[in-house]
């Protein structure tokens, strides 16, 4: 049970105090697949925050007995100047796991992550690619009843994500997700239920199409929708390379839009500038 | 495996464990001989003036051991600094490791406290056990005392911390301007030599600083025949750390120190 009682969450800025949300209950139904999703600015990484306890409202009351994760895969967790070893061994005891139990977690996030000598070495000599197979290793160790999944998880080379995939199926045979996404065929193809926020608001869709379509319908698609998105059609196959590509579409979306656009536009003024040149030729023939 | 049925107790046991560990372990796992260098701070700090003054043969401190009358100087106050420092910096610091939902700031501030204490009671232990064996007497009179001194000195510390912290995190740029309010802070509190070689005037101005009385009091309870400035109080300090610690704990409660940034 993840319970959020009229809750407010406001943050201090250099303009005066930004309200997110006000009065805002959300009951998250229990052993299901969330998927969070909303407009940029709706809400949705704040309200993981809160779930996730990172954060704490400012009125209210946030109530789960359900075992969270921290957010899955976050490097900001990881102690720069400690080597991934005694990383892995801080999280451990944290979690009130002792001796042979962090050995055990050792051997698994060692396995995992493919970090060779390196997890013996601070992690600030890590490259982003190291440390994030560490960070999301080092989420794998450990059952939770909710994993917590802040936007994409795809890090590291085709064989790596491939890995993470298939470890991550194994762990939701048991836990369930929280998934923030601005993917749209992620959120099919995880959760079971769609909780969407706008406007400080939540609304619980049973059904996940329905949800998306309501996302969609609050221009959800940041003005750029892609027809892959859109629920009309069918599933599409996707292959590995297809999916990790997803993410970085979805970042440079928006300017490849602007950028077409340019590109039109400067098509277009070669073309009448063509057109002009073409027409005082003909008309210097004539005469 | 994440044991849900830890009681809250065991919980923040666990975390402070944890934390400890962190702690102590980036503290001397950071360069080559990492517990050597903890070790040595101090020392210089006590050499390097015992030398000088010792070999310039000037009588400082009358019917006192110059060595010893230092080394109970410097503990409250490198206490002091260092626990203060840390729990300014341990908003910082701390960030990453709020990502884990068991973990409070203030876990991370108790733990920072923690760990300085115990390294700076091995740190002194060592000192004093040296300067013993070159024959100064070095075991403090009212070693009770001595503890309330030092413990007083953690709270103050800790007061102080949280009410910079506060303030550093409302803004960031203070925190500069508070460390410097650091410097000063070695010759302010007495620790070379009596602050009562400076005229009355000057006494009464210093006697403002809180760290001061903690010199004085640390030395009275160690040291036979010390004495210390005319105004060393111990209601002062002890006023400030309540105060201190009061108003910094609101102002954590009310979060004014958690600014995330996970």
């Amino acid at each position: 049970m993840i319970r959020l009682d009229n809750v407010t969450k406001s943050y201090l800025t250099l303009r005066g105090r930004k309200v997110v949300f006000r009065d805002f209950s959300l009951d998250i139904p229990e052993g299901r697949n969330v998927g969070l999703i909303g407009r940029n600015g709706a809400g949705k990484s704040t309200l993981m925050r809160l779930i996730s306890a990172v954060d704490f409202p400012d009125r209210g009351k946030i109530t789960t007995t359900a075992r969270l994760s921290w957010p899955v895969g976050l490097t900001g967790g990881l102690q720069k100047n400690l080597s991934g070893r005694d990383n892995v061994k801080f999280v451990c005891r944290v979690q009130g796991v002792r001796r042979t139990g962090i050995r055990e977690k050792m051997r698994f996030v060692q396995e995992f992550a493919e970090i060779g000598d390196y997890f013996d070495q601070p992690v600030s000599t890590y490259s982003s690619g190291m440390r994030a197979r560490l960070a999301f290793g080092l989420s794998m160790a450990f059952d939770f009843d909710y994993y917590l999944i802040d936007e994409v998880m795809s890090v590291g080379d085709a064989n790596f994500k491939q890995k993470s995939r298939e470890v991550f199926a194994e762990r939701l045979q048991k836990s369930k997700v929280i998934l923030v996404s601005h993917s749209m065929r992620r959120i099919r193809k995880m959760c079971e239920i769609v909780v969407h926020l706008d406007g400080g608001r939540a609304t619980i869709y049973e059904d996940v199409l329905e949800g998306i379509r309501a996302y969609e319908a609050a221009g959800g698609v940041e003005g750029f929708p892609r027809p892959e998105d859109s629920v009309q059609l069918e599933e599409p196959k996707v292959d590995a390379a297809d999916e990790s590509a997803e993410a970085e579409e979805r970042a440079t979306a928006a300017a490849e839009a602007e950028a077409r656009d340019e590109a039109a536009a400067a098509r277009a003024r070669r073309r009448a500038r063509r057109r002009a040149r073409a027409a005082r030729r003909a008309a210097g023939g004539n005469a | 495996m994440s044991r849900p049925d830890r009681t809250p107790f065991k919980i923040q046991r666990d975390v402070l464990y944890a934390l400890l560990l962190l702690e102590l372990s980036s503290r001397f796992g950071k360069s080559r001989g990492g517990f050597f260098w903890v070790l040595v701070e101090p020392v210089a700090h006590l050499l390097v003036p015992v030398m000088i003054f010792t070999f310039i043969r000037a009588r400082l401190v009358p019917g006192v051991e110059y060595p010893v009358f230092l080394v109970y100087g410097f503990l409250p106050y490198l206490l002091f600094k260092a626990i203060c420092l840390q729990i300014i910096d341990g908003t910082n610091a701390g960030q990453g490791l709020l990502a884990y939902r068991q973990v409070q700031l203030m876990d991370v501030f108790v733990a920072k406290a923690l760990a300085h204490s115990v390294i700076y009671a091995v740190v002194f232990t060592v000192v004093l056990t040296g300067l013993g064996m070159l024959g100064y007497s070095v075991f403090p009179l009212r070693p009770i005392e001595l503890g309330a001194v030092l413990f007083l000195t953690i709270g103050l510390a800790f007061g102080l911390g949280l009410l910079f912290a506060a303030i550093s995190s409302l803004m960031p740029d203070a925190r500069a301007a508070i460390k410097i309010l650091f410097m000063p802070l070695y010759f302010a509190s007495g620790i070379l030599f009596p602050v009562t070689r400076f005229p009355d005037h000057w006494v009464q101005l210093l006697a403002i600083n809180p760290v001061l009385h903690l010199v004085e009091l640390s030395r009275v309870a160690s040291v036979e025949g010390y004495q210390p400035m005319p105004y060393t109080s111990v209601v002062y300090p002890m006023g400030l750390t309540l105060l201190t610690l009061l108003i910094g704990l609101m102002l954590y409660r009310l979060r004014y120190l958690t600014k995330v940034t996970v």
